[in-house]
């Protein structure tokens, strides 16, 4: 089952570890009434028992839990499987950094209280990118943005620069596809959260600068002389026209 | 006034305005000058310096030494006197051969100048006429003594001159020593009071000179009759000498002790002034320009006082630290709180709008109040957190015995928990403590209510009170999982809550031990959990019995 690529949309197996009661009820009720299976665990310790023999196709982690927490699991979780998609549920605005500062390979992640269609559409994204990763690529599935040295997949949710892959969440995805689609055109921070967060009106805009400063850095890591977001001060973001100097 | 009044008015106003300056002005230089006078430092110059000071013009006027030194000489000279006068009188009318031989004898051994007198005032002898060997003080050198060259005498000298000038009352001009220098006859007040038959004395300024020369007249008696008179006369020209080398030794000590007492008092200031100003220097440097609370102050290793203060503020400033960093991260521990609830009821309130399912929404529904009280029972245990400090020092404290508290309570939680059994072991003896009844009942609730919580059905609870010394220790056993060793300190942080499946329910809000932990630390005792040799969780509670 770990190995296995599920066939088809939405048949696949999601572990949510979560602490709160309330929350493994209804995100369990949610997720199942897509046609996935869900398992629900406690804690990080009881999740691990289950997990390490086998593992689920997307994991929906809480950080905060008492005996191991979210960050310990997923790091066993990672050490195990390279691929297996993760989506944190996070309620410290402090916890962003450790997530995907400490680069643990989080997929997404999503602060509390979260919108439960957001976090429906989130894992739909990376059953998408896991179904399409293996399958080969046919022309009519081909949706490609090319801006300059940078290439969206937007059916795999996958960024290229200048051809080497670029590991991006699925936040930071849409939005360097709100900036990239329009080269040229500023883009507010609220039009941002509405391009990342298209269910979710709760975000506040300075999630936003995180989102981008972590942008640049996976895409500067890429290549050193990245420089193709700017910010304009007072409005938001641009992504820089091909072909015009600074 | 009337002047200013007369004044056109824009100049009276001009001229009020300057007025106002220079007395701003002027405010400004007296507050300076304040400052500099208050500054410690200055303060303990003058106090050192005045202290060597005040009894130094004591000594510099030497007023009285100098009287007695004036006694004992004019005694000196009267006993003189009172000799030649012996050796004259007795022979009738005096004769200048006679007294003049007497005189040339008793010059030997007398240091004073005499001269004799018959009742007619008329100089029959004088040893001042006798040659070389006449005593020096008698005729001093014209030339001042060497002593009052020197500079450090002068200088002092110079202080006490304008002293005497300035605050003594002023003294009647003395007449001349040369008083009788040029006459035959010696008609002078002394002279006239010992041709009565008297004593008589007077003091006359040496010529050129500043000493004095004391003049003694005695009178020569035969058979009961006055025949002539013997006029003594010195200078005080040694006395002078002798006060003069005291001066200025005297000055040259005060000298030395204001130099000490400067050099102490700088000694003093850069001991004690200097690290106070550090001190403040840091104080200013602690606060940014916006007022926040920014760097702390270091302990000095100093053992005085100084290094008391700053260790005290290096403690204080910690203690601040401290208490903004519990308050950032309760503040940041208290939203991670309330999101899960608000998470849920999000989640739940998003299922509502697609579900069609009444049971599902019934379900949803429920959660949603289930949360909602959650949120109102949080918010009501962060306000007891956060002011229970103030609460404990608000509320009256009673001295009661810890054993009737445990028994009501134990009836009471038998009574509400039918399936469990509560074994009380209370010494004979009451155990008293002072503390807030009410608070000391809400902890042992809390503990009664973990226990209850955690236990099986058919289990017993122990609660066992003792007493150690001056403490009353209780510890309430139960046999529930027990509590995972990593967390026996930590399941006392607010908001750590670790419940094995199905226990305790989603009522609990963290917050109940970390409660229970500050009351009884604000009572002055501790609280601290561990697990029992059978299993099952030990919590202990230790409070200062009352003697």
């Amino acid at each position: 089952m770990a190995k296995e690529t599920p066939s088809e949309l939405g048949k696949g197996t999601i572990a949510l570890v979560d602490d709160e009661e309330n929350i493994r009820e209804t995100v369990g009720y949610a997720l199942r009434k897509e046609g996935y299976r869900v398992d629900t665990y406690s804690d990080g310790a009881e999740a691990w028992q289950t997990l390490e023999e086998k593992l689920p196709d997307v994991a929906v982690l809480d950080i905060m839990m008492p005996r191991m927490d979210g960050l310990d699991l997923c790091r066993k979780l990672r050490a195990k499987s390279e691929t297996l998609p993760i989506i944190f549920l996070t309620s410290r605005d402090e916890e962003f950094d450790r997530v995907l500062g400490l680069e643990l390979g989080a997929d997404d992640y999503l602060c509390k209280p979260f919108s439960m269609r957001e976090l429906v559409a989130r894992v739909k994204v990376l059953f998408r990118r896991l179904h399409l990763a293996d399958s080969p690529r046919t022309a009519a599935e081909e949706k490609l943005i090319d801006v300059g040295g940078l290439r969206l997949d937007l059916q795999r949710y996958t960024a290229h620069w200048q051809g080497a892959p670029v590991q991006l969440t699925v936040t930071e995805f849409l939005i360097l596809n709100a900036l990239a689609r329009h080269p040229g055109h500023v883009k507010s921070r609220e039009q941002l959260v509405q391009e990342g967060y298209p269910h979710d009106s709760y975000v506040s805009d300075r999630t936003i600068d995180s989102h981008i400063k972590r942008l640049r850095r996976k895409l500067t890591r890429t290549d050193p002389s990245f420089d193709e977001i700017e910010t304009v001060y007072g409005l938001g973001y641009r992504y820089r026209q091909p072909g015009a100097s600074d | 006034m009337t002047e200013i009044a007369a004044l056109p008015d824009e100049r009276q106003a001009s001229r009020r305005d300057a007025g106002r300056e220079t007395t701003g002005r002027e405010a400004r230089r007296r507050d300076r000058l304040i400052r500099f006078f208050s500054r410690i430092s200055i303060r303990l110059l003058a106090f050192n310096v005045l202290l060597v000071f005040l009894p130094a013009f004591g000594i510099l006027s030497l007023e009285t030494y100098e009287d007695e030194l004036l006694d004992y000489q004019e005694r000196a000279m009267v006993q003189q006197g009172r000799v030649l006068a012996a050796a004259l009188g007795g022979h009738g009318p005096l004769d200048g051969e006679r007294a003049q031989s007497i005189l040339e004898r008793m010059n030997r051994e007398f240091d004073a100048r005499l001269r004799v007198v018959d009742s007619d005032f008329l100089l029959l002898a004088d040893s001042g006429r006798l040659g070389p060997r006449i005593d020096s003080s008698a005729t001093p050198p014209a030339e001042d003594p060497e002593i009052r060259r020197n500079l450090i005498y002068r200088f002092g000298n110079f202080l006490y001159q304008s002293y005497s000038r300035f605050v003594l009352p002023p003294e009647p001009p003395l007449p001349h020593a040369g008083f009788y220098s040029t006459q035959k006859k010696l008609v002078g007040p002394e002279i006239e009071q010992a041709l009565r038959g008297g004593y008589g004395s007077a003091t006359r300024r040496t010529a050129g000179q500043r000493s004095l020369t004391l003049f003694s007249a005695l009178p020569v008696l035969s058979d009961g009759d006055v025949v002539g008179a013997v006029l003594v006369s010195k200078s005080t020209f040694q006395i002078l000498g002798s006060l003069y080398e005291l001066r200025l030794s005297t000055f040259q000590v005060i000298l030395l002790s204001v130099l000490a007492a400067v050099v102490l008092t700088l000694l003093v200031s850069t001991t004690i002034v200097r690290p106070v100003s550090k001190l403040q220097r840091e104080a200013l440097a602690i606060l940014d320009r916006r007022g926040r609370l920014k760097g702390r102050f270091k302990a000095y290793q100093r053992l005085d006082e100084i290094g008391d203060l700053s260790r005290a503020l290096a403690e204080l400033t910690r203690r601040l630290h401290e208490h903004l960093r519990f308050t950032e991260s309760f503040a940041s521990d208290v939203s991670h709180e309330f999101k899960n609830p608000l998470a849920s009821i999000r989640t739940a309130t998003d299922l509502l709008e697609d579900e069609d399912d009444p049971a599902a929404r019934q379900r949803f529904v429920q959660m949603i109040q289930r949360d909602v009280t959650r949120l109102g029972r949080l918010l009501s245990a962060v306000r007891q957190i956060t002011q229970i400090d103030a609460r404990l020092d608000a509320e009256p404290t009673e001295i009661f015995d810890l054993r009737r508290t445990l028994e009501r309570l134990r009836e009471s939680y038998e009574l509400r928990s039918p399936g469990l059994s509560y074994a009380l072991h209370v010494p004979e003896e009451p155990v008293q403590i002072e503390a807030s009844p009410d608070r000391i009942v809400q902890v042992l609730e809390n503990l009664l209510d973990n226990a209850t919580g955690f236990s099986p059905e058919g289990a017993t609870i122990r609660i066992d009170l003792t007493t150690d010394s001056d403490d009353a220790v209780l510890e309430v056993a139960d046999q529930g999982p027990g509590i995972p060793e990593e967390n026996l300190e930590t399941i006392f942080d607010r908001f750590f809550s670790y419940r094995p499946e199905g226990k305790g329910g989603t009522g609990h809000t963290g917050l109940g031990l970390a409660i229970a932990r500050a009351i009884v630390e604000g009572a002055g005792g501790d609280l601290s959990a561990r697990n029992g040799n059978g299993g099952g969780a030990v919590f202990c509670l230790r409070l200062p019995t009352h003697s």
